[in-house]
């Protein structure tokens, strides 16, 4: 799991897809707190 | 022939493979945050835990600058060569089909291997026949290669397996025995095995000095 703060959430799917996962061999869901 | 030889954080392997670069040619360093990179021919993406391997091996690296001068330079026909963390460097910048996943033992594997050639039609294997046997080292945790089914088949169509483990050597679990790919154009070669510490009878084997050698060959011809 990655805890992340940031100001602007609509750009967290375009974070996971280009950096924080791997979509061809990972699967990753957003929660916002 | 020019070789440039990029060197992140964490880089380990980037010694051996200047070495190995320099028995083919000139050979120069490029640190991580070059964006030029000068008047190199071709470029090697070295082995080792590039940014420590942090969120994914190589997931980190891919956006350094050297990277995008890297895909300039692959976009430009150049020979392009990762071993070992390059490999996953590669993928992960989108400049090879696949991903590299912990290996099925989840143990880190050290070992020699044997490699059958699948495919002439790269700079680095061009004077190779197919099926010629290399015996070049392994040493990786994360090296089981794998793409989806539909990727693998269009990628065999295409003679972009240059490389699989000799029958009965997988030491990863790697999909079809695969231990090194090439992009569509041929230019871009990865592989998990290390060239770059086989280029001395004295470490048990010279046979990837031949890819460095073919590289030089092919850009001289």
């Amino acid at each position: 799991m990655v805890e992340l703060e940031a100001e602007n959430a609509d750009r967290l799917d375009q974070l996971c897809e280009k950096l924080l996962a791997n979509p061809l061999i990972e699967d990753y869901e957003i929660e916002v707190l | 022939m020019i070789w440039g030889v990029l060197q992140f954080p964490g880089s380990c392997d980037e010694r051996d493979a200047l070495h190995a670069c320099s028995l083919a040619g000139e050979a120069r360093m490029i640190w991580h945050e070059d964006r030029d990179l000068g008047d190199v021919d071709a470029v090697v993406v070295p082995g080792g835990f590039s940014y420590g391997d942090y969120l994914r091996a190589g997931a980190i690296a891919r956006f350094s600058p050297a990277m995008e001068a890297v895909a300039e330079l692959a976009a430009e026909g150049r020979p392009v060569l990762g071993i070992c963390n390059g490999f996953q460097v590669l993928c992960e910048a989108g400049l090879l089909p696949g991903a590299l996943l912990v290996n099925e033992s989840v143990r880190f594997v050290c070992r020699q291997v044997e490699l059958a050639v699948e495919s002439s039609a790269t700079p680095f294997t061009a004077a190779l026949e197919a099926g010629r046997l290399l015996s070049v080292p392994v040493k990786h945790g994360e090296g089981r290669y794998f793409a989806p089914d539909d990727v693998l088949d269009e990628m065999v169509a295409n003679g972009q397996v240059v490389f699989r483990y000799a029958p009965g050597q997988n030491p990863n679990g790697s999909a079809c025995d695969i231990a090194g790919v090439c992009n569509e154009a041929g230019n871009v070669l990865a592989l998990m095995p290390h060239p770059e510490h086989a280029v001395d009878p004295l470490t048990g084997s010279a046979d990837g000095l031949l890819l460095f050698e073919g590289a030089a060959r092919s850009l001289a011809a």
